[in-house]
């Protein structure tokens, strides 16, 4: 069984049996692909450089949206624009966060960084809200009854099986942020 | 927001005495554009305060306040600067999984003092 994250003399500890490191990094890398799915190839190589992307538009994946939603509430030009100039380098940096958490995944007991820790909360929380998009969790009450669901024996089905993965998504990055709080209270 | 599971469901409890001291609040015209963090069912309490403390450098006590606003109102205005400023949070917020917007700051009743001044 894993063990939540907890912070101590050695720094942020946790850890994780195979299978679970197994189901992490399939979840890492599906995250990952999303993200990649779309970046082309034969493209302007002076905009790539300076992080352009006249090509973005707006997903129409609700996960993918929800990891790269619009900047304005009611102007999808200026959305759009935003994105352009954006989008890439958000998608960069998150694609750095799940790969360097993927690779870190290498050995049951974990110790890491305050920098290596921050990667791995931004990382389980982007699977966390795609996991949600796909549990079609949309308020409150919804997350609530995901949240009930605690007992591997009910895994019955695919959503029953997505349900009991993000909930112990969720437990692992809930100790893995009252770790970093602690480590934050810890030096302050 | 999903509540922390360490802390429960008092969290709900603590109240803001003490926190609302804002000695450098800016005045309307100066700021022109808001940053918004918007609630969403997913986001745990505990990781959208550690975002506000460790991005922004807000206060643990700050950086509360402004997570129950999200969690209580559906959204918070955390922000606020050029518009500049502000897209560049929503481009780190973003980042961190945050549902963040931009807005420029009208003369309604929402004061974007309340959010405090950004680092920097």
């Amino acid at each position: 069984m894993a063990k939540a994250f907890k912070y101590g003399l050695k720094g942020i500890t946790g850890h994780l049996e195979p299978a679970e490191r197994d189901l992490l990094r399939g979840l890492l890398d599906d995250v990952i692909s999303m993200l990649e799915s779309d970046v082309r190839e034969n493209e302007d190589p002076l905009a790539a450089l300076i992080g352009l992307d006249m090509d973005a538009k707006k997903p129409s994946d609700r996960a993918l949206l929800r990891l790269l939603p619009n900047v304005m509430k009611d102007d999808d030009a200026g959305s759009l624009e935003f994105r352009q100039l954006t989008e890439r380098s958000v998608r960069e940096s998150k694609i750095g966060a799940l790969k360097a958490t993927a690779l870190g995944l290498d050995k049951n007991d974990l110790v890491l960084t305050g920098e290596e820790a921050a990667r791995w909360s931004m990382a389980l929380n982007d699977v966390r809200l795609v996991l949600a998009e796909r549990l079609d969790i949309r308020d409150e009450a919804d997350a609530d009854h995901i949240h009930s669901m605690q007992d591997w024996s009910q895994a019955e089905d695919v959503e029953s099986y997505l349900a009991l993965v993000y909930n112990f998504t969720t437990w692992l990055q809930e100790s893995l942020v009252q770790s970093m709080i602690s480590a934050r209270q810890a030096q302050s | 927001m999903t509540p922390s599971v360490a802390y429960g469901t008092d969290i709900d409890q603590r109240t803001d005495t003490a926190q609302q001291t804002s000695t450098d609040v800016l005045t309307a015209p100066d700021i022109p554009w808001n940053l918004v963090i918007w609630n969403d069912p997913v986001n745990l309490m505990s990781y959208v305060s550690y975002v506000f403390q460790s991005y922004f450098g807000y206060s643990e006590a700050k950086s509360h306040k402004l997570m129950m606003e999200v969690h209580k109102k559906g959204r918070s205005i955390v922000a606020h600067g050029s518009k500049e400023q502000v897209e560049q949070h929503a481009v780190a917020m973003h980042g961190f999984g945050l549902w963040a917007t931009v807005e420029k700051a009208a003369s309604g009743n929402e004061t974007p003092g309340k959010g405090g001044r950004q680092r920097g």
